[in-house]
């Protein structure tokens, strides 16, 4: 059973770039006056997202952990949740205070979400930077993380994507689930996250919040199919490596 | 029911073990960049076996005796520290500690039989209780709840090393899988024969000294250094 008198574990996760790090660097900057945070990176091959978060100046750097991955971000985060579990636990024992614990995953395709056994909620960051169609690919984190957030919207215009599209393309794929479309230099769209985050807390110290798997892949029905067996499938198309598997 | 110790065995033994075991090279990947080369693999491997691993697995089997006989474990503790000069092999060697533990306390939930002094042995419930343990004390807790033999723990601490820094190769260098299946299946006559040799110890001074402190030192450099994709 969820301890809801522990800290809300806050997963963030998502591909390389689309400014993971900077997310928590902002919620540790809009939260820290008045909540008891933590947080634990997973870089691939660097300790890069712990050292600009603790360089940031936004948190005690004591409360910023890496843990490595072997090169299996997606493992760290999904099959075997043990290295972040300990420094998840590690951190609650340490800092009586914790109210907050954000989980950055690290930079992974468009497949790797958190299992709900690690994170109570989970943010999925896109950017539009990388390209307006990829809303519109959708996969687990895309369709059914908690909050999908499109990032660098300011961006838009400089790379030829249409802002307002997009975010309507992910809202679609969403099913009603919310959609930030982030920007640092709007202020709004800082105060819709923040908001998110917190909505989440009280939901989650009421006791009331019921952690969700957006799941590797939805099960999708073939009414044609004998039985109309339920199966998962494997869309080979959503697989966007960005770390090399070697 | 309880389940035959060979199937215990199997299960401690498989890298699916919820332990955290991805993160780990057994020192291979400061050991490439510090100048190995792939045609070394198989030496080092070996060289783990003769030296770092013989320690490791000696502490395990003297740990189970120690456990078994209700004695308290921090005489071993300290000789196991004492010949594992490099602060971050111990660091790395209690964060697995750390993951076993906690995934021994989820299989066994009973607490310790009483026999076992809790003042130097970690109580496998409670986090704040959990003093820093060696992996091979980790080991072998895991090991009297599995009712594994002496031999088994050694020979299980001696094949998970082997595993691990293969499974590692063949994320570092480009290889053929089959190929380093080879290497494991190669050294599995030198895993029999340590896990013989140490199997009968049961005082912590008969815990050979057999660091390699080329290993040691690569393990120590990787600990600072900023671009790596396994532990130290």
């Amino acid at each position: 059973m969820r301890d809801s008198s522990r800290a809300l574990r806050l997963g963030v996760c998502g591909p390389v770039g689309t400014g993971k790090s900077s997310l928590i660097a902002l919620l540790c900057r809009e939260l820290a006056g008045g909540l008891g945070l933590g947080v634990v990176t997973n870089d691939i091959y660097t300790d890069e997202d712990a050292r600009f978060l603790r360089s940031a100046g936004v948190l005690d750097p004591d409360r910023i952990r890496a843990v490595e991955t072997g090169a299996c971000p997606h493992t760290a985060i999904r099959d075997d949740i043990t290295a972040n579990a300990l420094a998840v636990e590690e951190l609650e024992a340490e800092y009586g205070d914790l109210e907050l614990v954000m989980i950055e995953s690290g930079g992974d395709n468009l497949t790797a979400t958190f299992s709900p056994a690690l994170v109570d909620v989970q943010i999925f960051v896109l950017d539009v930077a990388g390209g307006g169609d990829v809303a519109r690919k959708g996969g687990p984190g895309i369709e059914r993380a908690d909050l999908l957030v499109v990032n660098k919207t300011d961006l838009a215009v400089h790379v030829g994507v249409d802002r307002e599209q997009m975010v309507a393309d992910a809202t679609a794929a969403r099913e009603g689930r919310p959609v930030v479309a982030l920007s640092r230099t709007d202020r709004a769209s800082i105060d819709a996250l923040v908001s998110w985050v917190r909505s989440q807390l009280s939901t989650h110290t009421a006791g009331t919040l019921v952690p969700q798997d957006p799941g590797p892949m939805a099960p999708h029905f073939h009414a044609d199919e004998t039985g109309g067996t339920l199966h998962v499938h494997d869309h080979d198309g959503l697989h966007v490596h960005e770390h090399a598997h070697r | 029911m309880h389940a035959h110790a060979d199937s215990l065995l199997l299960l401690l033994a498989d890298a699916r073990l919820p332990v955290a075991g991805h993160t780990q090279s057994g020192t291979l990947e400061p050991a490439l960049a510090g100048g190995l080369t792939v045609d070394d693999v198989p030496f080092f491997v070996a060289t783990r076996l003769r030296t770092v691993t013989r320690v490791e697995a000696a502490t395990a089997v003297v740990a189970l005796h120690r456990i078994r006989s209700g004695l308290k474990l921090d005489d071993v503790e300290r000789a196991w520290a004492a010949r594992t000069p490099s602060p971050a092999m111990r660091a790395t060697s209690r964060t697995q500690a750390r993951a076993l533990l906690r995934l021994t306390s989820r299989l066994w939930p009973a607490p310790a039989p009483p026999v076992v002094e809790l003042v130097e042995t970690p109580h496998l419930d409670r986090l704040e209780d959990r003093r820093p343990t060696s992996r091979a004390v980790a080991l072998a807790h895991a090991a009297d709840r599995a009712g594994l033999s002496p031999r088994s723990l050694a020979r299980l601490v001696a094949y998970d090393d082997v595993q691990t820094v293969c499974a590692a190769a063949l994320k570092l260098v480009p290889l053929d899988p089959a190929v380093v299946t080879g290497w494991v299946f190669d050294a599995l006559p030198l895993v029999d024969r340590l896990a013989d040799e140490v199997a009968g110890l049961q005082l912590p001074h008969q815990i050979p000294a057999s660091g390699a402190p080329q290993i040691e030192a690569w393990a120590q450099a990787h600990a600072t250094a900023t671009r790596r994709l396994f532990s130290a």
